[in-house]
């Protein structure tokens, strides 16, 4: 099927299978493989994206649901000369090890700074409930949401 | 495999008389199924954007949830945190938050799931579900409805809940075994009316205990007519983990879930509003 996809800002012309996942083409025939592939099951939130504005699971999404919706990967958020304040304070502070989950994190990050610009460290723990780290034992990963939160305030 | 995103319910449902067609909601369940080859719909009825099952508003003393409400919504509606407090506690423990927006309280009860962790909350809450098929529309208690097997008939889309304002007080809680984890191991839901300190009238239902959420109007019967005091809290307690013991007989997981319901039952309790 023919479908019509917004991603980073840019409109995609795409020819689909109607149960292909969101995930999947993201990956597969847009290239933008920052989005990461755990479980397969909307456990780990390695795959996480925005979908207008909100943090969904790619792998539980359909392409073709998609379609009409604003999206954005990680690689929309920012580059590497331009970073997000989340990109800049997650190296800076050692919240990445692996790097797996990290696209996720910073998206559900991300979604959480966008409405709420100072949250506390139960509200953080809270919007990133649905991303599991194997490294770094979140410490870190709180501690730069709200050095980025701060950054962001400024 | 055919996909289509109707405009509207009359359509949806038209659409659902194609052989081998499903209704898809947020797909976080849906979409998982197909993938493991545990459902292989010919047709995907795509009606998670319908704007009519997407409204939560009140009409005169009911609420009306359309079914492609997410527990996202749910949980951000001050309308229900004020007057359908059950759910909106569903509303927040279900899921991460990525499952939360995508996942939708239709979508919650057309899985038939036994750990779905709204359908506690709307059965206390007393919620009617309106149906709507080519034979048309069909309103019945969701108490009634789930004892149907199988719940849906091909071609039926749940279309919208009711839930009756009556100025109860509802609350509730769950056991899972990650906080983000989409699945409730146990949950309770709470729903009563008190008139001083006198328990006037009372609805209990669980989840993930047995094959369906279901009530308990047995052991709500021996709480109404008292005192909403200590003694009260703790007998409830007691009586929820007898019930729950006698359910599940001889399931594994009957020891622990008959002793974990009383944990759970205090919370629920707990959160009751004022």
């Amino acid at each position: 099927m023919n479908i019509e996809l917004r991603v980073n800002e840019q409109d995609f012309r795409l020819v689909v299978e109607p149960d292909e996942r969101l995930l999947d083409v993201l990956r597969n025939r847009l290239g933008l493989i920052g989005t990461k592939e755990g479980c397969g099951e909307g456990e780990c939130g390695a795959c996480t994206i925005l979908m207008d504005g909100k943090a969904v699971n790619s792998c539980l999404v359909l392409a073709a649901q998609a379609v009409g919706h604003e999206l954005m990967t990680i690689e929309g958020v920012g580059d590497r000369l331009h970073p997000h304040p989340l990109q800049k304070s997650f190296v800076e502070l050692g919240a990445v090890q692996c790097g797996f989950c990290t696209p996720g994190m910073i998206l559900s990050a991300k979604a959480l700074l966008d409405r709420n610009s100072q949250p506390s460290e139960e509200e953080i723990k809270e919007a990133m409930s649905g991303n599991l780290c194997r490294c770094t034992g979140y410490d870190k990963i709180v501690k730069a949401v709200q050095r980025a939160a701060e950054e962001v305030a400024r | 495999m055919d996909y289509f995103r109707p405009r509207s319910v009359e359509e949806a449902v038209t659409l659902g008389q194609s052989p081998g067609a499903a209704f898809l909601g947020g797909g976080t369940d849906l979409v998982l199924q197909m993938r493991q080859g545990k459902v292989n719909p010919q047709c995907l009825i795509d009606v998670h954007n319908l704007a009519e099952l997407k409204e939560i508003r009140r009409n005169g003393d009911v609420l009306e949830l359309g079914s492609m409400v997410t527990f996202s919504e749910v949980s951000d509606s001050n309308l229900l945190q004020d007057s359908a407090r059950a759910l909106w506690l569903a509303g927040q423990t279900m899921g991460s938050p990525a499952i939360r927006n995508q996942a939708t309280i239709g979508g919650n009860l057309g899985n038939g799931s036994p750990a779905a962790d709204a359908i506690p909350a709307l059965l206390a809450l007393d919620a009617e579900v309106c149906l709507r098929s080519q034979a048309g529309e069909e309103v019945i208690s969701l108490a009634v409805f789930l004892e149907r097997y199988p719940l849906l008939a091909p071609g039926t889309l749940i279309w919208k809940f009711l839930v009756p304002l009556r100025g109860w007080q509802s609350g509730f809680a769950k056991l899972g075994r990650r906080r983000a984890l989409a699945i409730a191991r146990l949950s309770v839901a709470v729903a009563l009316k008190t008139e001083g300190e006198t328990v006037m009238d009372l609805r209990v239902a669980f989840g993930a205990v047995g094959k369906r959420a279901f009530l308990s109007p047995a052991l709500a019967a021996r709480f109404i007519g008292r005192e909403l005091d200590v003694h009260w809290r703790t007998e409830m307690i007691s009586g929820s983990q007898e019930l729950v013991r006698e359910t599940l007989k001889t399931r594994a997981s009957a020891p622990y879930k008959a002793v974990a319901v009383g944990g759970v039952m205090h919370q629920a309790l707990m959160l009751l509003q004022e």
